[in-house]
């Protein structure tokens, strides 16, 4: 009986942990089926940066600094790499952010402004990241800061 | 009794019904993605630093060279391994329904897998702030 009520169940959400499948095609279906294949890729992208940033330098007693990131972007697999890692990881992160928001905060015009504030910073985050990853160039970068 | 319920006793004075691995497990997958997505807009703001010369990021990551900054990436780094494990189980559930059946088990081995790892990513991580790490 357990068993039986239990499989009747998982069929209409069988992670129990997730949201349904949306039964209709639209933006809320897409983003269901974006969150789980961009969750795939992102197993892998995200996972292995944080190995190579934080575990494999430290084995292999390097340090991530200045020279470091210069010769990594310079091949265009890392940056083709990170360009992935940050479209995919900045809008998986920020659609469950909105998921988030749309549970907990029922109050109409805080749920809009949290929602708005959230869209607007995704925008410019996501087109200074783009900038950074596709246009630096150590030879035009200024070789002496503010902080000097 | 579960070893879940015994540790929760204390909860029934909180909430007026029994928490599951179920519910643990969703509080944990939300908490775990939006404590990576705060890292990320840090992390972007962070790198972009490096258009600005050598100096200026040099000194920027300065700034993340300390032991509670340290203590947080470890903190990051078991909330992806978390984040990413759970993410597979809630994948391979919506696509494979009769894997509800094991839904405890794979929880389990979630938690479980995630804590085993940590043991040595946070062992390297914690190297040069180790006494091991000096030599």
């Amino acid at each position: 009986m357990t068993r039986l009520r239990t499989i009747y169940v998982s069929r209409q959400n069988p992670s129990r942990a997730a949201r349904v499948r949306p039964e209709n095609p639209g933006f809320e279906r897409f983003m269901w089926w974006f969150m789980r294949l961009s969750g795939l890729a992102l197993v892998i992208l995200a996972l292995g940066h944080m190995l190579i940033m934080h575990v494999l330098v430290q084995i292999t007693g390097q340090q991530v600094d200045y020279g470091f990131v210069t010769s990594r972007w310079g091949t265009p697999f890392w940056r083709i790499y990170d360009f992935l890692l940050l479209v995919l990881a900045l809008i998986h992160g920020v659609n469950g952010t909105r998921i988030v928001i749309g549970d907990f905060v029922s109050r109409g015009g805080l749920r809009a402004l949290l929602l708005v504030s959230l869209g607007a910073l995704t925008v410019l985050w996501m087109i200074l990241g783009m900038i950074v990853i596709m246009g630096f160039n150590p030879a035009t970068s200024p070789p002496v800061g503010p902080f000097s | 009794m579960t070893t879940l319920d015994r540790l929760l006793g204390l909860q029934d004075r909180i909430v007026r019904y029994r928490i599951s691995w179920a519910q643990l497990a969703w509080f944990g997958h939300r908490a775990s993605g939006i404590g990576v997505v705060l890292y990320l807009f840090v992390h972007i703001v962070e790198t972009s630093m490096v258009t600005l010369g050598p100096n200026v990021y040099n000194t920027t990551l300065g700034l993340f060279h300390n032991l509670p900054v340290r203590l947080g990436e470890i903190l990051l780094m078991a909330a992806l391994v978390y984040h990413s494990l759970n993410g597979l189980r809630v994948i391979a559930m919506d696509f494979w329904p009769h894997l509800t059946v094991y839904y405890r088990g794979l929880t389990y081995a979630v938690v479980t897998s995630t804590a085993v790892a940590m043991i040595p990513l946070a062992l390297i991580m914690i190297t040069p702030y180790a006494p091991w790490g000096h030599g």
